[in-house]
């Protein structure tokens, strides 16, 4: 396995880490299995990479689309909140609609960005860098507001929603926030992955809400989530390592098509470790 | 503080109303102990008070905000969150939040779970679920006699432990109700309890208020003329053909 395929990883993990973040906010803190990632990431790379076309500068670029996922997000909860359908299946519809809408923001299914500026260039480790600020300007804000009054009346709703309302703590207000998070932070991880590859397709995201589940529950299987801090630590370090055991299985001549049976199996195996142990639930 | 005006409550699938026409009113201050047989309707009842339940129709008048402990610890705590959290969850209860850290709480939540007097300051950063049931129920009645409520309701909160526990949080609970001048309903089938404490007692049967005691005449209460009041009820019904459980 050659340096570069080791950095690669690492700058695809984190990456990924910031999509494992989104995915933990809502099944970890709100109790809300959420897989609109599945269509608010391809949808945060629509936006961005058509709004590099067409000239825009790639930071506010990346704000639209955050702004425009985050706004899907909280659809999904919506739909949730008002109609009542089932978390899993809101997610799901949005984001099979989302393939359509990203087909018309795009106007053809894919869009190449060579010829537009992003935030990154030729040198890995710089871009690794940028990557590692963004984190930092993600988690750190994440961390401090879980540890005031609102993050921990956040934190109640997922926990014990019937405590939480006794406590006059609106469930609905926080499951939207939560949603809009969740959804804002796969948009922000789409549009970056678009500046790096320079390269937009519509089926970008094909079953990443399992690689991102992958990362934060390989991240909670080695350092566990029964702490503040190490909750925040998991999605980081398990997409980390997810990305690297990739790579290796890669290397050792896995077929790139075979990735996906590769991924699922590597979450129910963690799955199935943790529920054979203690209890624990997705 | 409290008023009910004939209050009733059936449900489906049940043939007799659980509640049929509860009048019963509650001075500042009062603590009512609540007695009967299973099904008699005295869950309920706190359930009709707390707004958890509807009433089919009556009237139902409450002045202050309502704290309640009931017997299944895990419905009044957070047992994945410490004990910080849990007591600055309940400090915060109604007020409007802030983004300020919790961790200003800590000092004022150290003195409370001292003054529980059962050691548990140590486990302050420890998850609650670590706690034994006897000590976490504690924290529950801690929690809701903190949350700022003016009426206290307790459903059998000592029952599912055991008996040296719950003659501590018995006692930390009425020190604590008459320290902040509480107005507390408590249910209880621990005779001992409905004779020592409270300046009143009611006891339900068959969704009716049949014994009120109150006063002086409370004080003068004793284990022979409750368990007769007791029997006097209960064994009508078993002549009659048992009690509505539902």
């Amino acid at each position: 396995m050659s340096i570069d395929l080791v950095l690669n990883g690492l700058l695809q993990g984190l990456i990924l880490s910031i999509i494992a973040y989104g995915i933990m906010i809502p099944f970890r803190f709100l109790d809300f299995a959420d897989l609109t990632t599945e269509g608010s990431y391809p949808l945060g790379g629509a936006i961005c990479a058509t709004c590099m076309t067409i000239g825009l500068h790639p930071v506010p670029a990346i704000l639209l689309s955050i702004l425009c996922s985050g706004i899907m997000g909280i659809c999904t909860s919506l739909i949730h909140l008002k109609f009542r359908v089932n978390t899993m299946l809101a997610g799901i519809v949005l984001s099979t609609m989302a393939y359509s809408v990203n087909l018309r923001i795009m106007g053809k299914p894919n869009i190449a960005l060579f010829d537009c500026a992003g935030l990154f260039g030729q040198n890995i480790l710089i871009n690794i860098l940028v990557l590692c600020v963004i984190l930092v300007m993600l988690v750190l804000p994440l961390a401090l507001f879980l540890r005031t009054d609102r993050g921990l009346r956040f934190r109640a709703v997922g926990l014990n929603p019937s405590f939480a309302e006794k406590q006059g703590i609106d469930i609905k207000q926080n499951t939207i926030l939560g949603l809009f998070l969740a959804g804002g932070l796969a948009g922000l991880a789409g549009s970056l992955m678009v500046q790096i590859q320079s390269y937009m397709d519509v089926g970008m995201g094909i079953g990443i809400i399992i690689h991102g589940l992958a990362g934060l529950m390989i991240g909670e299987a080695i350092v566990g989530n029964h702490t503040m801090n190490r909750q925040l630590l998991a999605p980081l370090l398990g997409a980390l390592v997810y990305q690297q055991i990739q790579g290796i299985a890669l290397s050792f001549g896995l077929a790139p098509s075979d990735l996906k049976f590769f991924t699922g199996s590597i979450v129910l195996i963690v799955i199935a470790m943790q529920n054979g142990g203690k209890h624990m639930k997705i | 503080m409290l008023q009910l005006n004939n209050i009733t409550k059936s449900f489906s699938g049940v043939f007799e109303p659980v509640l049929k026409g509860i009048d019963f009113s509650l001075e500042p201050k009062d603590f009512c102990m609540v007695i009967g047989a299973n099904g008699s309707g005295k869950s309920t009842l706190l359930k009709i008070i707390s707004g958890e339940h509807k009433p089919d129709s009556g009237k139902i008048k409450r002045r202050g905000l309502i704290s309640q402990v009931v017997q299944d610890v895990n419905r009044g705590t957070i047992p994945a969150m410490t004990l910080l959290e849990n007591v600055a969850l309940s400090q915060m209860r109604n007020k409007k939040p802030k983004f300020s850290f919790y961790s200003r709480y800590k000092k004022e939540v150290m003195k409370k779970i001292e003054a529980l007097n059962i050691g548990l300051e140590k486990y302050i950063d420890q998850p609650l679920g670590a706690l034994s049931g006897g000590q976490r129920q504690t924290i529950a009645t801690l929690m809701a006699i903190n949350s700022g409520g003016q009426i206290l309701l307790l459903d059998e909160h000592t029952s599912a432990l055991d008996p040296k526990m719950q003659v501590t949080l018995m006692e930390y609970t009425v020190k604590s109700v008459l320290e902040q001048q509480l107005t507390t309903m408590m249910i209880t089938h621990n005779m001992e309890d409905a004779i020592r404490y409270g300046n009143r007692l009611i006891m339900l049967h068959k969704g009716r208020i049949v014994v009120d005691i109150r006063g002086e005449e409370k004080a003068k209460l004793n284990a022979k003329t409750l368990l007769s009041l007791f029997h006097k009820y209960e064994d009508q019904s078993l002549l009659s053909g048992g009690e509505n459980v539902h």
